[in-house]
């Protein structure tokens, strides 16, 4: 295999694209999971009434959507 | 590190439907990982060294990542609740200027000779003779700190969930044997990546809650005075006048030369299996910034570390509302209690609920594989290289060494299985095999150190220097295991703790090495100049690493870094 045609073969997936989609695909979870917690509180949080009312899982699922989702577009197979 | 021996009756959590999806994402995606880098692990160089096409982003955060396996995450953490902040300076001083260092002084002498590995670097320099020491050392510590991994592993999973430990031995070892066997390093390094930014995620929800529910830093250091009726636990430096003014019992001198000279240094510039990935990047500028890059992230993993364990000590209740007291191993098997050691999880159970509890879980699970893979893929580059192709057959051609190299994956896996059940057996061998590690590292420092700075130095003093250093720092252990009263001698106060011993032993061990090389070295015959170009400063040209502007200089990165570094120790003085 010449170098060049080793260059274009590791560029096919970066790293970068397998961290953003495993972010992705943990922010769309955990999105739906704090979504349901609005009427089911988790154990832990009817402990601590103070952390209901953040709904972690739900906000920290949106801040891995945005960053799983912008990683995965910008390093997507066939763009680099 | 106390050893993680966590012996509870019962479980602490259990894991709803989207824990285990999340789980059994990380799974799926890693064994992809390692068939897709597969393909890609073809020759030697691609298989022990990632084809050397790795840019310094991903060489550095894998280089960062390496080293942040989940024994180290939970240990530290619990080391914070048990000392304080002072614990945060195994992160700072114990590695920042020594990374720095690697990669502004040191990184061009292992870059330009080319070498696979560091004992192939003393084998350049020193000979055979302080190769073979070196590579017999660091494979047989690999590989039993790859055991001690597994089982630390399987322990935590039995403690936190109930899981059997046979179960998560196996499940473990299988997945990280698959994916070292098939990618090599390339796939260790996008596994280690992945981890980081996994251990941010899963991780970094525990201090910012944890803050939110303090009220902030102030009143949090404010609780701990309360809590434990000392402020001592929120300063760094201001308490290291004395040995008996601090919790860990420790001097300035032990921390600045022991911990941030000799530990770090010898740690992150000499042990193969950080700076292997450093030998990854792709051209002589990415080598050097790696180390830099690494040590920015490095700075900031206190927070996700430290944070926590100072956390546990102003929050965590008992269900009556009484303050939560944490013990040590021995008193928790005891009495059933928790112990430091449980901070993490404790407190992880604490602020996360359903998912964000899967994403902690997985984020130690991610931890404790990479801590495996990278233990195990720099034993199998350097029984390869140093050993099997060294001393055993050195004509074989380049596919033999690739199917060696997957080979001895499998068996170093299974050798750890073994050092894994054999610890279940024996918790006590854990602590032992954590301070064999350290008997090799300070004066493997010493040898590489003198190597690369100093012309004069012969392959007999090399190779002699570093025996000495061993063997020395091997008796020092024994005297003090056997006879307690010998630690005021070896820590130089009777009121120096089991910690600060570690860092004066170091402290000795370097000296010894570096004196013996030295003597021994001006005794004997010189080794030619000729045959030192491209090992040693001063008859090495060092090429230009190619930086056009400042913002591409590694050294203009690296003394941002140490600006930042000298901030916050200021700040938490």
């Amino acid at each position: 295999m010449d170098k060049h045609e080793h260059e274009v073969e590791s560029a096919e997936l970066s790293i970068w694209f397998f961290c953003g989609i495993l972010m992705l695909a943990y922010g769309i979870v955990l999105v739906f999971t704090g979504l349901t917690e609005f009427h089911h509180p988790p154990q832990n949080e009817i402990l601590l009434p103070w952390l209901e009312s953040l709904h972690p899982t739900l906000w920290w699922g949106v801040v891995l959507t945005l960053f799983g989702g912008f990683y995965t577009i910008r390093f997507r197979p066939g763009r680099i | 590190m106390n050893a993680l021996a966590l012996i509870l009756t019962s479980q602490l959590t259990h894991l709803a439907p989207a824990d285990i999806l999340i789980l059994v994402l990380y799974f799926a995606l890693v064994i992809f990982i390692g068939f897709y880098a597969k393909g890609k692990a073809n020759t030697s160089e691609d298989f022990f060294l990632a084809g050397r096409e790795m840019t310094a982003w991903i060489a550095g955060l894998s280089f960062v990542s390496a080293n942040l396996g989940s024994l180290e995450l939970m240990g530290w953490a619990g080391a914070a609740y048990q000392y304080g902040i002072l614990a945060a300076h195994w992160y700072w001083i114990g590695a920042i200027p020594a990374m720095l260092f690697l990669g502004i002084v040191m990184m061009p002498f292992y870059y330009i000779s080319k070498t696979h590995s560091v004992p192939g670097y003393l084998q350049l320099r020193f000979g055979e003779g302080a190769r073979g020491l070196a590579a017999v050392s660091f494979a047989a510590m690999t590989i039993l700190m790859s055991g001690v991994n597994m089982y630390a592993m399987a322990l935590v999973m039995k403690t936190v969930l109930g899981w059997n430990i046979s179960f998560s031995i196996w499940v473990g070892a299988a997945t990280v044997a698959l994916y070292v066997m098939l990618g090599g390093l390339r796939s260790a390094i996008i596994n280690e990546v992945l981890q980081f930014v996994l251990i941010w995620a899963g991780a970094a929800m525990i201090p910012i809650l944890g803050l939110i529910e303090a009220g902030g830093w102030t009143k949090l250091k404010a609780q701990i005075a309360v809590n434990v009726g000392t402020t001592d636990y929120g300063h760094m430096w201001s308490t290291l006048g004395s040995f008996k003014d601090n919790p860990m019992g420790v001097h300035w001198t032990g921390i600045v030369f022991g911990l941030g000279f000799v530990i770090s240094f010898g740690y992150w510039t000499t042990d193969f299996l950080v700076v292997q990935r450093v030998l990854s990047a792709n051209n002589l500028r990415a080598a050097k910034m790696a180390p830099v890059i690494g040590a920015a992230f490095k700075m900031a993993v206190p927070f996700i570390v430290i944070v926590p364990g100072l956390l546990a000590l102003a929050v965590l209740k008992n269900p009556d509302g009484s303050i939560m007291h944490l013990v040590p191993e021995s008193v928790a098997a005891a009495t059933g209690q928790h112990s430091y050691n449980e901070v993490l999880p404790l407190m992880l159970i604490r602020y996360c609920g359903p998912g964000l509890l899967g994403l902690g879980i997985t984020a130690l699970v991610a931890g404790f594989m990479s801590g495996m893979a990278g233990n195990v893929s720099a034993f199998s580059t350097v029984w390869t290289y140093d050993l099997y192709g060294a001393f055993i057959n050195k004509k074989a051609d380049d596919k033999h060494y690739v199917a060696m190299g997957r080979w001895s994956t499998v068996i170093g896996m299974l050798v750890s299985i073994a050092t894994a059940y054999l610890v279940m057996n024996a918790a006590s061998i854990m602590d032992y095999v954590q301070a064999l590690f350290s008997f090799f590292i300070a004066p493997l420092f010493g040898t590489v150190i003198l190597g690369m700075l100093w012309k004069r130095a012969t392959h007999w003093g090399g190779f002699l220097g570093l025996l000495a250093g061993t063997v020395s720092s091997i008796a020092m252990f024994i005297w003090v295991q056997s006879n307690a009263g010998a630690l005021r001698y070896i820590a130089m106060s009777p009121d120096a703790k089991p910690m600060a011993e570690n860092l004066y032993r170091a402290l000795w061990s370097w000296i010894i090495c570096v004196v013996v090389t030295v003597v021994v070295s001006l005794v004997t015959k010189p080794v030619p100049e000729e045959q030192l170009s491209g090992l040693v400063y001063g008859v090495t040209p060092i090429p230009h690493d190619g930086s056009a502007t400042i913002w591409q200089k590694p050294i203009f990165w690296a003394i941002v870094v140490i600006v930042v570094f000298f901030i916050l120790n200021l700040m938490f003085w």
